[in-house]
């Protein structure tokens, strides 16, 4: 046991820093929920790659450096303290891409792996449909095989970042006579297919960060199937466990808004009651403690672990204390809380952030669901 | 970076288990309750033979000059238990201090202590009723600026009852003979001020961790409306969130106990997050557990508040929960710059 880093990866993270500093846009992004903004994180990530960056735990020949989780971990940890745009493909390159890697083969790794490394290719997830929100299984989109390709009807929807991506990867219904979670397959779709309806649905912050994709008799190629014929429920539960798990939400996100909190209220205090005292100690105490069980789960995985159903308890975790650090802050704000998102005072990057936390008990999984997995995984409760 | 324990680490563990498995059974514990004797000699023999008892002495003292990992480790498990000898919180902080003490009070100790036999009492504000004085050498006393060493011969002392009945504590009536000193008092303070934190941190994670194992057990048994209980989402949902309070607390134990290990400076704000954490998680693991059990769960009968006495001991010597809170806000509102994602390691 050695709970500290070594003379490498402290070598690792000046490296880091100092491309970081010469790199990263001095001038905010756009929103990457905007036409414009989206682009413009586009090329942020292609300036990632130009620093071989894309993914610092890839295998070299797919645009990574072959680094281990707990340099990932630092890289994260850069990343945020530079305050470097967000990653306008994070469902390819944290969801996807370790997927890809599991159950790819090599002509599918190296087509997608490298296109999303080089920005060429931005993911969006195609989980949910209008009838399969919690209840995954019970997914309907349906894609037949017709010699060479399958042919996909239906509808899938809260699609994150469909509205402006390439490409959407998900679950779709291949053996029509099937039921719940046998006879899905995992499918990649080219977003710009005839037949691809792709519509916006604006959310709380009034931006179309998600969107409803409608499939009427769109034909793709066979080769875009992931792993085997009715292998899809599977898969999509790996590919569920690395958003929930490490990659989705390193610590480095929430340690950095704890920071900022403290940050907001020494510059406030004299409005705050002493209540408030508290919530910041909440505030580090917890983002601390993720930080640490995650590096703790990154060294067991190292030593030849695994992470399963243990990674529900983190997006429980991280969910709640993301939401309560912003209440907090808006507290601290007092009467500025009410202020739109879109003004110009320091209280409108909180508003924003205080409006997304609540998604994040929902998305990836909702929190109830991730209860009942710890319960039932974790406690060995009945179903 | 490794954050990962060592096979001899985990070793120690699990030797610690399985004996407490066999001496320190539920019933044991009650057997303790009904004869006013919670300090079991054999036990405590048992705990001696088996290098406990003497494991962070220093080497040159005749101990093992044990990590702090190794030792949260076995106190997590003597949590698990619901040990009623003061081994956490008297003998581990009495050992860890022995190189600290001024010097008189070193000698009187070293000529009174026998670990085998006769432990040394500690009493210091935090935790200011010491335990089992009846079988202890003496006390080490901690007022607001002194060190003190008492033999048990020179205390006057009485039982007070605690609401843990594993618990037997004293209030110290008067004293004769007091060796004290301000000698390196401050360090010795600080010292024992953190230690006596992650020591109940990490007691109150073995406690959690049984009161949720207890009630899992009890929801799958338990069947109503058809079903066992623990089928029904409600009661799922209350100990999956024991369960995540448990899961994130545990590592702030294991970076506590290194960073002493390591005379790391921040090592009383580490230990004060380990005790923060690990109190929320037990506290709630009460809650969630007696609402888990129903009414079986108010009763004396069910095992269940053997555990949970301990838990609310523990959350209430050396520094609650609030006492934790103000040491953390102290620290970063003076250290503001040190917060974020730099300064975890």
């Amino acid at each position: 046991m050695k709970i500290k880093f070594t003379k490498e990866e402290n070598t690792f993270r000046r490296e880091v820093r100092s491309w970081l500093e010469s790199h990263v846009p001095k001038k905010p992004l756009l929103s990457l929920d905007t036409k414009e903004g989206f682009e413009q994180h586009r090329e942020w990530e292609r300036t990632l790659n130009q620093g071989n960056w894309a993914m610092v735990t890839w295998p070299k020949e797919y645009g990574g450096r072959g680094l281990d989780l707990i340099q990932w971990l630092i890289f994260e940890e850069e990343y945020y303290r530079a305050e470097a745009p967000t990653r306008v493909n994070q469902n390819g390159v944290f969801l996807l891409g370790p997927t890809l890697m599991e159950f790819g083969t090599h002509e599918q790794k190296s087509k997608f792996l490298n296109a999303m490394a080089t920005g060429d290719h931005i993911w969006a997830q195609g989980w949910s449909e209008p009838g399969a929100g919690s209840d995954m299984a019970a997914i309907r989109t349906t894609a037949v095989l017709e010699g060479d390709h399958y042919k996909i009807n239906g509808q899938k929807t809260w699609s994150s970042r469909a509205t402006y991506a390439d490409w959407t990867f998900g679950l779709f219904r291949t053996d029509l006579e099937s039921e719940r979670h046998r006879g899905l397959s995992f499918i990649l779709v080219p977003l710009d297919l005839p037949g691809i309806t792709v519509r916006p649905i604006p959310q709380l912050d009034g931006e179309p960060g998600f969107a409803e994709i409608y499939f009427d008799d769109v034909e793709v190629p066979v080769e875009n199937l992931l792993g085997g014929d009715g292998d899809g429920w599977k898969i999509a539960m790996a590919t569920a466990g690395f958003e929930r798990g490490l990659m989705l939400r390193s610590p480095a996100r929430f340690q950095q808004t704890a920071a900022k909190l403290m940050e907001l209220y020494l510059a406030k205090q004299d409005h705050c009651s002493p209540m408030i005292q508290a919530k910041i100690v909440e505030a580090w105490a917890q983002s601390e403690s993720y930080a640490l069980s995650i590096y703790h789960t990154a060294s067991k995985m190292l030593a030849g672990g695994s992470i399963g159903s243990e990674s529900s308890l983190g997006k429980i975790f991280w969910s709640e204390l993301d939401h309560m650090m912003h209440q907090t802050a808006l507290k601290i704000l007092g009467a500025s809380a009410e202020l739109s998102q879109e003004s110009q005072d320091d209280a409108a990057k909180w508003i924003k952030g205080f409006m997304f936390s609540y998604a994040g008990p929902i998305y990836a999984g909702t929190n109830e669901i991730q209860k009942n997995i710890i319960a039932e995984r974790l406690l060995g409760l009945p179903k | 970076m490794n954050f990962i324990f060592t096979e001899e680490q985990m070793q120690f563990k699990d030797a610690i288990k399985s004996f407490l498995i066999d001496e320190c059974s539920p019933k044991s514990i009650r057997e303790g309750w009904d004869t006013k004797k919670s300090f079991n000699p054999d036990r405590w023999k048992g705990l001696f033979e088996l290098g406990v008892l003497n494991s962070n002495l220093p080497e040159d003292k005749g101990g093992l000059g044990m990590d702090q990992v190794t030792l949260a480790l076995m106190v997590e498990e003597m949590g698990y238990a619901g040990l009623p000898e003061p081994v956490a919180e008297q003998t581990f902080l009495v050992n860890d201090l022995i190189s600290l003490l001024p010097k008189d009070i070193g000698k009187a100790i070293e000529e009174t202590y026998d670990a085998g036999a006769k432990y040394i009492s500690l009493a210091h504000p935090l935790a200011p009723n010491p335990l089992f004085i009846a079988d202890s050498a003496g006390l080490i006393l901690f007022d607001d600026s002194q060190c003190k060493f008492i033999a048990k011969e020179d205390l006057n002392f009485e039982i007070i009852a605690s609401n843990d009945p594993s618990r037997e504590i004293y209030k110290i009536n008067s004293t004769n003979n007091v060796i004290s000193s301000a000698e390196n008092f401050e360090e010795l303070n600080s010292a024992v001020s953190a230690r006596g934190a992650l020591m109940t941190a990490a007691l109150l994670i073995g406690l959690a961790q049984k009161m949720i194992d207890l009630s899992s057990a009890y929801v799958l048994d338990r069947t109503q409306f058809g079903k066992p209980i623990g089928s029904f989402q409600a009661v799922k949902h209350m100990l999956a969130d024991v369960a995540v309070k448990i899961e994130f607390a545990k590592p702030a134990v294991y970076r506590a106990a290194y960073s002493l290990s390591e005379n790391n400076p921040k090592s009383a704000l580490h230990c004060a997050h380990a005790k923060l954490m690990c109190a929320q998680a037990a506290e709630l693991a009460c809650k969630n557990s007696i609402q888990a059990h129903g009414a079986m769960g108010y009763t004396w009968e069910m095992d269940l508040h053997i555990y949970m006495r301990k838990a609310w001991s523990m959350m209430a010597c050396w520094g609650n929960e609030d006492r934790q809170q103000d040491i953390i806000f102290k620290t970063l509102s003076s250290t503001s710059e040190e917060l974020g994602v730099l300064y975890t390691f």
